[in-house]
């Protein structure tokens, strides 16, 4: 029985007769020792990880900050421009025309049951 | 552009008040066509007009304090108080319910049997799912909590897992109350047991969802990168809130699940 030094499981295992005639210190693949074994590598913090892959999407409030303060004058509930236009139209129109039909509403509700 | 001198937030003229004071208007007249001419044209305006309101008004409060910094230490103690106040008045609506119940139980009359529960009500199990409830929503305040300690650390990706499993409690809840609802042996048309039982619990399961909805927004926020490890009031006045439904909740299962069964 021939033996070789097994670099993996770092005991001796049996091997073919043609081990013995290739020793194993010989052969430059084949290092005598493992290599130190790495259990864990520290956990990294985000803020020291740089630039990797963001959790669900980037930040985008440094321009969302920029983008509203700039000074137009414009009122911050239209400082988006068009949707908040659009938005705010269909709102308005809903409340004037809801006070019309509920005044509507009322003055017919007011008047007295004729059956 | 004139600065100002003062650390208070000045804001901007808006239309949300009027259009808010118009919905209430359209829900109060809608309710009230409702229940004499069978329209609900009115009513579904006036709710229209609401949530278009709230989403708009409260869609510029986050403009004004997260894009454009007005929220300053003293702006933020007064948004602080406002919370309180607000919070404190719902405790005051409870309150009356619990007046209600305990008007109702403590003396019960002849015509009920003079004994509590009624004769002929058979109360729901308060050791069933009751109590599953009651578990499920003092979990939901404990990974409230640990949502709000993963904001303050910086810790992004757990304060949007426990914010999220916050909300999946609270949709729980509404779930299993409303399974308990379908399935009760008696309604909210069986005497003031019935009465209030439902309203009682019912406007409970109504802050359940608000509340809910105010979590769902804070994670919004939260994935948003909105919140910042310390300032993320919008999200401490979500966790107020939630600690509020849960004592109610504690408060309607001790007094009509427990002692009223």
């Amino acid at each position: 029985m021939y033996y070789k030094f097994s670099g993996f499981t770092q005991k001796l295992t049996g091997s073919a007769p043609a081990t013995a005639y290739n020793p194993q210190g010989l052969r430059a693949s084949l290092p005598a020792e493992s290599p130190t074994m790495i259990f864990a590598t520290p956990t990294k913090v985000v803020s020291e990880a740089g630039a990797t892959a963001e959790y669900m999407g980037a930040n985008k409030v440094p321009d969302l900050q920029k983008l509203f303060q700039t000074s137009d004058g414009t009122p911050v509930h239209l400082k988006r421009g068009y949707p908040d236009r659009l938005l705010y139209r269909t709102t308005m129109a809903l409340t004037i025309g809801g006070v019309a039909y509920c005044l509507v509403a009322l003055y017919i509700a007011a008047q007295p049951n004729r059956k | 552009m004139a600065h100002q001198v003062h650390a208070y937030h000045m804001v901007d003229p808006s239309p949300w008040p009027l259009t808010g004071a118009v919905g209430a208007l359209l829900l109060t007249s809608g309710l009230a066509i409702w229940m004499h001419f069978h329209d609900m044209t009115l009513l579904a305006l006036g709710l229209i007009l609401l949530l278009l309101t709230m989403y708009q008004w409260w869609r510029d409060i986050i403009r004004e304090g997260t894009f454009q910094g007005h929220h300053t230490p003293p702006v933020q103690k007064g948004l602080r108080y406002g919370m309180i106040l607000f919070i404190t008045s719902e405790v005051f609506f409870f309150l009356g319910f619990f007046w209600a119940f305990y008007h109702a139980s403590l003396a019960p009359t002849p015509e009920l049997g003079g004994c509590w529960p009624p004769t002929g009500i058979t109360p729901l199990d308060p050791f069933e799912v009751p109590l599953l409830n009651t578990a499920v929503l003092l979990a939901s305040g404990v990974t409230v909590t640990w949502a709000h300690h993963s904001i303050m650390e910086g810790h992004r990706k757990e304060a949007i897992q426990s914010l999220a499993l916050t909300i999946l409690l609270g949709f729980y809840f509404t779930f299993l109350q409303a399974m308990e609802y379908y399935e009760a042996p008696f309604t909210i048309a069986d005497g003031v047991y019935g009465s209030t039982f439902f309203v009682a619990t019912g406007f409970h399961g109504l802050h359940v969802i608000i509340g809910s909805t105010f979590l769902a927004i804070c994670l919004l926020r939260q994935v948003l990168y909105h919140f910042t490890s310390d300032h993320h009031f919008g999200f401490e006045a979500a966790a107020w809130y939630w600690h509020f439904v849960d004592v109610v909740w504690l408060f309607l299962y001790i007094s009509i699940y427990w002692w009223g069964s």
